[in-house]
């Protein structure tokens, strides 16, 4: 069954990222989908951070991202999850 | 300045997890043996546990894989393809020799110093002699290389290759580089996956030095509760623990210390064997690398916060001594697997 990315998709991605991370004061609609989110100036995350996110996206969607070389792709901004997740659910 | 000839072997550049397994995956593949990276990972039983101290080295540390080198030898041994090795005192003419083989049309691997690849970003650089790429042509004064960490092929001055390949310090690679001379268009690669589980099962439970396999998980489990009396500092201590991610994670390892590569190896061999055994042992090894990547997020979180309270190291201590037994259990079963195959 082919996933779309959706808006809904991209929220519950910022929820999921804000909430595994403990970031209460920023809110999904202060996260751009487009903006990178390991520059300072959007949410300046760091690689342990985005192995954390890498951990959340698993439990929540049950999809693996495996290697350093494949996150670093994947995790570069909202857009570029959502495109992941509707991916891999869409394999399922 | 530099009058040889621009050139381009048609050599297919591709990203992969690791140095090591995806540039010999490159060569085989170049010369005409379409293996994968997770297979070549496997046949040459990449998967170990090492704990260990060494006067090169100020802390304890770890490492999640053979040793530098073992990958090579362990293809050539397995499927027959043959390397040819050298190392060069003289550096000119450890790149003369680079230059003459691709006179001859032949990509040439070299062991360099990772810090001195510049085409990558400066935050993913540090000194670390055991990086591995491929040299597939040259333009002006720079070598083409095609190095598994890039999304393209990369151009790297001659004088950044020399350093490099010349960098000093501990495990100089001296200009080590290595090529295949011979690859076997069809060689027993069933035989050869069956070997490297095996191998790989003995290694990982029966090799008598408690620093290696299961052992040296549990000795890892044990010793790092003395951790905290070892380091010169707070600082210290928390470099040394935020390394337990890096090294489970961010050196090339395929994630979780090489454990889904190892995952992913297990799962191909259950297609070209026919036995879905393997498969089942492919989904439990997913398992067991997802609890590494937990106590490696653990580990980092404990580094970041300075969280460094008995209770935590203790917490850290069971998690990798489960990781022990899980793992024992493991490859418990696989070598009786193994029997069968």
């Amino acid at each position: 069954m082919e996933v779309k990315v959706t808006r809904e998709l991209k929220e519950e991605i910022k929820v999921l990222i804000l909430e595994s991370l403990n970031i209460p004061d920023v809110g999904p609609e202060d996260i751009a989908d487009d903006a990178s989110l390991f520059e300072d100036e959007n949410l300046g995350l760091d690689s342990i951070d985005g192995l954390e996110i890498v951990m959340a996206l698993q439990e929540k969607y049950g999809v693996r991202i495996d290697d350093q070389n494949q996150a670093r792709f994947i995790l570069k901004s909202i857009d570029t999850i959502a495109e992941f997740i509707a991916k891999e659910l869409s394999k399922k | 300045m530099n009058k040889m000839n621009d050139l381009v072997i048609p050599f297919e550049h591709r990203m992969f997890a690791h140095c090591e397994s995806g540039t010999v995956t490159g060569l085989l593949n170049h010369g005409g043996l379409p293996l994968t990276e997770p297979m070549v990972f496997g046949i040459s039983s990449g998967i170990l546990f090492l704990y260990f101290k060494t006067p090169a080295l100020p802390f304890p540390t770890f490492v999640v894989r053979n040793f530098p080198g073992q990958m090579i030898r362990g293809v050539s041994r397995r499927l027959g393809v043959k390397f040819s090795t050298a190392k060069y005192r003289d550096q000119k003419k450890g790149e003369d020799a680079i230059d003459a083989l691709l006179d001859k049309g032949i990509p040439v691997a070299c062991r360099t110093d990772f810090y001195y690849m510049d085409y990558l970003p400066a935050y993913m650089r540090a000194h670390f002699n055991f990086h591995y790429l491929t040299i597939v042509g040259r333009k002006g004064s720079k070598f083409l290389v095609s190095d598994c960490y890039s999304t393209e092929l990369a151009e790297l001055e001659r004088e950044s290759l020399r350093k490099g390949r010349y960098p000093g310090g501990s495990f100089d690679p001296r200009g080590f580089l290595f090529y295949p001379v011979r690859v076997p268009q069809n060689p027993d690669i069933d035989a050869a996956i069956r070997k490297g589980i095996k191998a790989a099962c003995f290694n990982m439970l029966r090799l008598p030095v408690k620093q290696v396999g299961v052992k040296g998980i549990r000795l890892f489990s044990k010793k790092i509760m003395e951790w905290p009396g070892m380091a010169r500092n707070e600082d210290h201590l928390s470099h040394e623990i935020m390394k337990i991610n890096i090294l489970l994670e961010d050196q090339g390892t395929g994630g979780a210390g090489y454990r889904f590569m190892y995952a992913t190896f297990l799962r191909q061999a259950s297609e070209k064997l026919n036995a879905p055994a393997l498969r089942e042992m492919s989904e439990r090894m997913m398992l067991v690398g997802d609890d590494w990547r937990r106590i490696s997020i653990y580990a980092a979180r404990m580094g970041k916060n300075h969280d460094f309270g008995e209770t935590k190291f203790r917490e850290l201590s069971e998690k990798i001594a489960r990781q022990a037994d899980a793992e024992e259990k493991f490859f418990t079963d696989l070598a009786r697997i193994a029997k069968t195959l």
